[in-house]
């Protein structure tokens, strides 16, 4: 095949002036006829501050919103996959029973809108789910190293309650979409495959083990890859249960600062900085795993 | 007071690997599979099984290993009844090798991985232990050399010989071949037939689904003529193809030979 070159066209050029021009009229709007002062200055403040004190750079809303962010979709993400693993088995199992109590569960999971699930879950199962893993209770003088810990890795012991119930919340929730592709995936080995397994005397689960999930795995990285940068996005939706992430940053910071516009633009930048390295991450898998398999075939 | 009581209630008798008694199978659609077939199998013997298609042959040996479940009848093999049982059921998949038509290999494994992991799996293996059976395997179906390919790297051929080598590496009493070269070049087919042709010349008990007139009346002990899952006519290999006694043997032999 031939390299392609890129040409423009007269066509690409109108449509590219086309644009600008739409551009350039929104702008127009908004710092003319709104008569919006642009202060792009005052965002850097938000993102690092200096602490007097102890003289160092420390990280300001906006930065801390964006770690909260981070440590949310981490493992969220990792719940999620082993959660809809576990779902995904239990729809294939033999069992008529885990079939319909998994059915029961994704098509919940898929029907019901997000902030609906997320405000049931809060207000239904947060305090219980807090109560059994005894969080809300972490003395933070008594136990120096652990509130450390607990501030690096999930939030400070003050925040650890609802930071965790919208942890699971999301998880639970996402994990339903997991169980879809990683079902599909399992469902796509040709039924031969099985058949095999099961004349050598393999058990279900060896030979989903050994056979039916290495293979399937291959073609499950890209929709699942795709899903946890998509739960990086979905989890702006616990800022209305006040966890401090990004997006609940960002309003907190809008409504005491009036910089609309500048703060959701950053806001949005912040998030592009995670969700579209992951994306390229997963073009990356996928041409590789082409790659791979072009070669074996 | 006999010896062993409990396999004498079943009617065993040491010569039979397989006995079928009044096996129907209809499957969801409503197509009859199985209608009241009976079969016995001799220990050692080699039987083929021909017939149109949907006349119900490979359902039959799919009963037999329980991949497809049979609606009433009953099965033994070498003794053991195919029931409800897991223990039972499990005892005769271990029993019976499997050859398909689409070989079924494993595409992520190489062929030496394909035939060790149910040694180690369900035999519990050492790696060592699996290795040297492999390797032998793979020395007497002649793909030795192919040992660390992958299946997709192999000709079709050598795919069903790997699959063949791959159901011997558990030692079957019962070797099910179903359709084994329908899906080969006509080149490939006789490297296959040789190694079926050796298998029966050991002494395993064989049941050949095949299109292979000239296999099954060379090799084969006995031939079974089925259609619409009735058996037509079941006769010694070399009165089968010299002198047919049902009109419609007669009818299905001369379309194909």
């Amino acid at each position: 095949m031939y390299a392609k070159r890129l040409s423009l066209s007269l066509l690409d050029g109108l449509l590219l002036l086309l644009l600008a021009g739409v551009l350039a009229f929104l702008g127009y709007r908004v710092s003319v006829q709104l008569n919006y002062q642009w202060n792009w200055g005052a965002i850097p403040q938000f993102l690092f501050r200096y602490d007097a004190e102890s003289g160092r750079w420390m990280a300001n809303y906006l930065t801390q919103g964006l770690l909260t962010t981070l440590r949310l979709s981490l493992w969220a993400s990792l719940l999620a996959l082993v959660f809809g693993f576990a779902v995904a088995l239990a729809r294939i199992s033999n069992s008529l029973y885990l079939r319909l109590l998994a059915r029961t569960f994704t098509e919940l999971m898929r029907n019901l809108p997000p902030l609906v699930i997320i405000f049931l879950f809060y207000y239904f199962l947060a305090d219980q789910l807090v109560f059994l893993t005894g969080s809300g209770r972490i003395d933070a003088d008594s136990h120096p190293w652990l509130t450390r810990l607990s501030t690096i890795f999930l939030a400070p012991p003050a925040q650890i309650a609802p930071f965790v119930s919208a942890l699971i919340t999301l998880a639970v929730f996402e994990s339903a979409y997991v169980a879809e592709i990683v079902r599909a995936g399992i469902l796509s080995i040709y039924r031969g495959q099985w058949e095999a397994c099961h004349a050598l005397g393999l058990s279900r689960w060896q030979s989903l083990r050994y056979v039916i999930l290495p293979q399937t795995l291959r073609r499950m990285m890209p929709p699942l890859a795709g899903q946890l940068v998509s739960l990086i996005k979905d989890s702006s939706i616990v800022s209305v249960i006040a966890i401090q992430e990004l997006t609940y940053q960002g309003s907190q910071l809008m409504a005491s600062t009036y910089l609309t516009f500048e703060v959701w633009l950053t806001v949005a930048a912040m998030y592009l900085l995670l969700t579209f390295p992951c994306s390229i991450l997963v073009e990356r898998l996928n041409q590789r795993l082409n790659r791979l398999q072009e070669r074996s075939a | 007071m006999p010896l062993l009581p409990e396999t004498n209630n079943l009617g065993f008798d040491r010569e039979n690997m397989v006995k079928m008694r009044d096996v129907c199978k209809t499957y969801a659609g409503g197509v009859v599979a199985l209608d009241h077939f009976s079969l016995d199998v001799r220990r050692g013997e080699v039987l083929v099984i021909i017939g149109p298609s949907g006349a119900g042959k490979s359902t039959l040996l799919r009963c037999l290993n329980g991949l497809e479940l049979i609606d009433s009848g009953s099965i033994v093999i070498d003794g053991i009844p195919l029931d409800k049982n897991e223990a039972n059921q499990l005892a005769i998949r271990r029993k019976i090798g499997m050859v398909f038509q689409s070989f079924n290999l494993f595409p992520h494994l190489s062929v030496q991985e394909n035939i060790n992991l149910a040694q180690r799996l369900v035999q519990k293996k050492s790696p060592a232990q699996a290795n040297t059976i492999t390797r032998d395997l793979l020395h007497r179906v002649g793909v030795l050399d192919k040992a660390m390919r992958y299946p997709d790297e192999l000709s079709g051929g050598q795919q069903q010989r790997v699959a063949i080598a791959r159901a011997l590496a558990l030692y079957p009493k019962i070797m099910l071949f179903d359709e084994a070269t329908s899906a080969l070049d006509p080149e490939m087919i006789g490297e296959v037939l040789d190694v079926m042709r050796n298998l029966a010349a050991e002494g395993m008990t064989m049941l050949v689904v095949s299109h292979e007139m000239g296999f099954a009346r060379e090799v084969s002990d006995r031939v079974v003529f089925m259609e619409e899952g009735r058996k037509v006519e079941e006769a010694a290999s070399a009165k089968f193809f010299t002198q047919p006694q049902q009109a419609r043997t007669r009818e299905f032999l001369s379309q194909i030979l």
